[in-house]
């Protein structure tokens, strides 16, 4: 799920910057510094929207470095067990499905897929497929996350497909 | 919350056990938190993609999300999300299940609700399939 969130993130100028753009730079090192990123707490930090508060900065005593405290809102993303997600395949091989929903990946395990539909290592891309439908790469598919796993840099997902109303979507 | 001791290995956030979308446990952080439905992130980063492009700023999380939003973008335009916010809000629903409603756009009320089990017997029935029919409108007809 998206969220749309005020956060606070406190930013190190050194004394180099500490002069009429200041502000400026502090606006850029925010933008450098957390876009993009992934925590546990938040999940991935995707983009900023506002910078509404830059404090007044602190010198840091026998180091000549200031910190400012600036509060932003962000857009931030991030999944939920039991959270039905719409995504796109990217990987299809035996073991099953890896499909992505924006920064994040979602494994589907091949016994998380409804068992009508095989595996056919001989088409071109590889798919499963049953009569009607068909997983390959690009397909789009209604997932529901199963479980979470967060690295430092990265959030992995797994999920299924084998539920009512999940699966292949048009 | 239980601890067992001392822990082993590396330290590993417990957030993700104890969380359940379905429960409507999202953990205190984004509990209360403003949901986005995807159309309005496609709004928001589009908006910022000319300055960000020009300044090289573009991060990979960035360009990953702005493909997948502009791919499931369901509202094409401002009105028509405001529309549907309208639509939403007078509901007692939370802002979780708000957005989920907006983003799966299911035909049918049994299918969100076996989507979303924690909208469960907030909203009648009849009420719900009328917002979904509602929905669903605005989108066939969006300019």
């Amino acid at each position: 799920m998206f969220f749309h969130k005020k956060l606070s993130h406190t930013i190190t100028l050194s004394p180099e910057f500490l002069g009429p753009r200041m502000r400026e730079y502090v606006t850029k090192k925010l933008y450098m510094d957390i876009e993009g990123t992934c925590t546990g707490r938040y999940g991935y930090i995707i983009a900023v929207v506002a910078i509404l508060e830059i404090q007044m900065g602190k010198v840091i005593p026998g180091h000549g470095s200031a910190e400012f405290e600036v509060k932003y809102s962000a857009i931030l993303y991030m999944p939920f067990r039991n959270e039905v997600v719409d995504a796109v395949v990217g990987m299809v091989n035996t073991l099953g499905v890896t499909a992505h929903a924006g920064p994040l990946s979602i494994f589907i395990t091949r016994s998380l897929i409804p068992t009508d539909m095989k595996f056919d290592p001989h088409s071109n891309p590889p798919s499963y497929h049953s009569e009607d439908q068909k997983i390959e790469k690009g397909t789009m598919v209604r997932v529901k996350i199963t479980g979470t796993r967060i690295d430092a840099t990265e959030i992995f997902a797994t999920g299924t497909i084998k539920e009512d109303y999940l699966s292949v979507i048009e | 919350m239980i601890r067992a001791g001392k822990r082993h290995g590396p330290y590993r956030p417990r957030a993700e056990e104890t969380l359940d979308a379905g429960k409507l446990e999202l953990g205190e952080d984004f509990q209360d938190a403003e949901c986005l439905l995807i159309s309005e992130v496609k709004v928001l980063l589009e908006a910022q993609y000319e300055s960000k492009k020009e300044e090289k700023n573009l991060t990979d999380v960035y360009t990953k999300t702005l493909e997948y939003v502009q791919k499931f973008s369901r509202y094409t335009n401002r009105d028509t999300i405001k529309e549907v916010r309208a639509l939403l809000k007078p509901t007692n629903l939370e802002p979780f299940e708000c957005a989920q409603l907006g983003n799966l756009c299911c035909s049918e009320y049994e299918e969100i609700k076996s989507l979303v089990p924690s909208i469960g017997n907030k909203i009648s029935d009849d009420d719900l399939d009328s917002l979904l029919k509602q929905m669903d409108s605005l989108k066939k007809y969006q300019g």
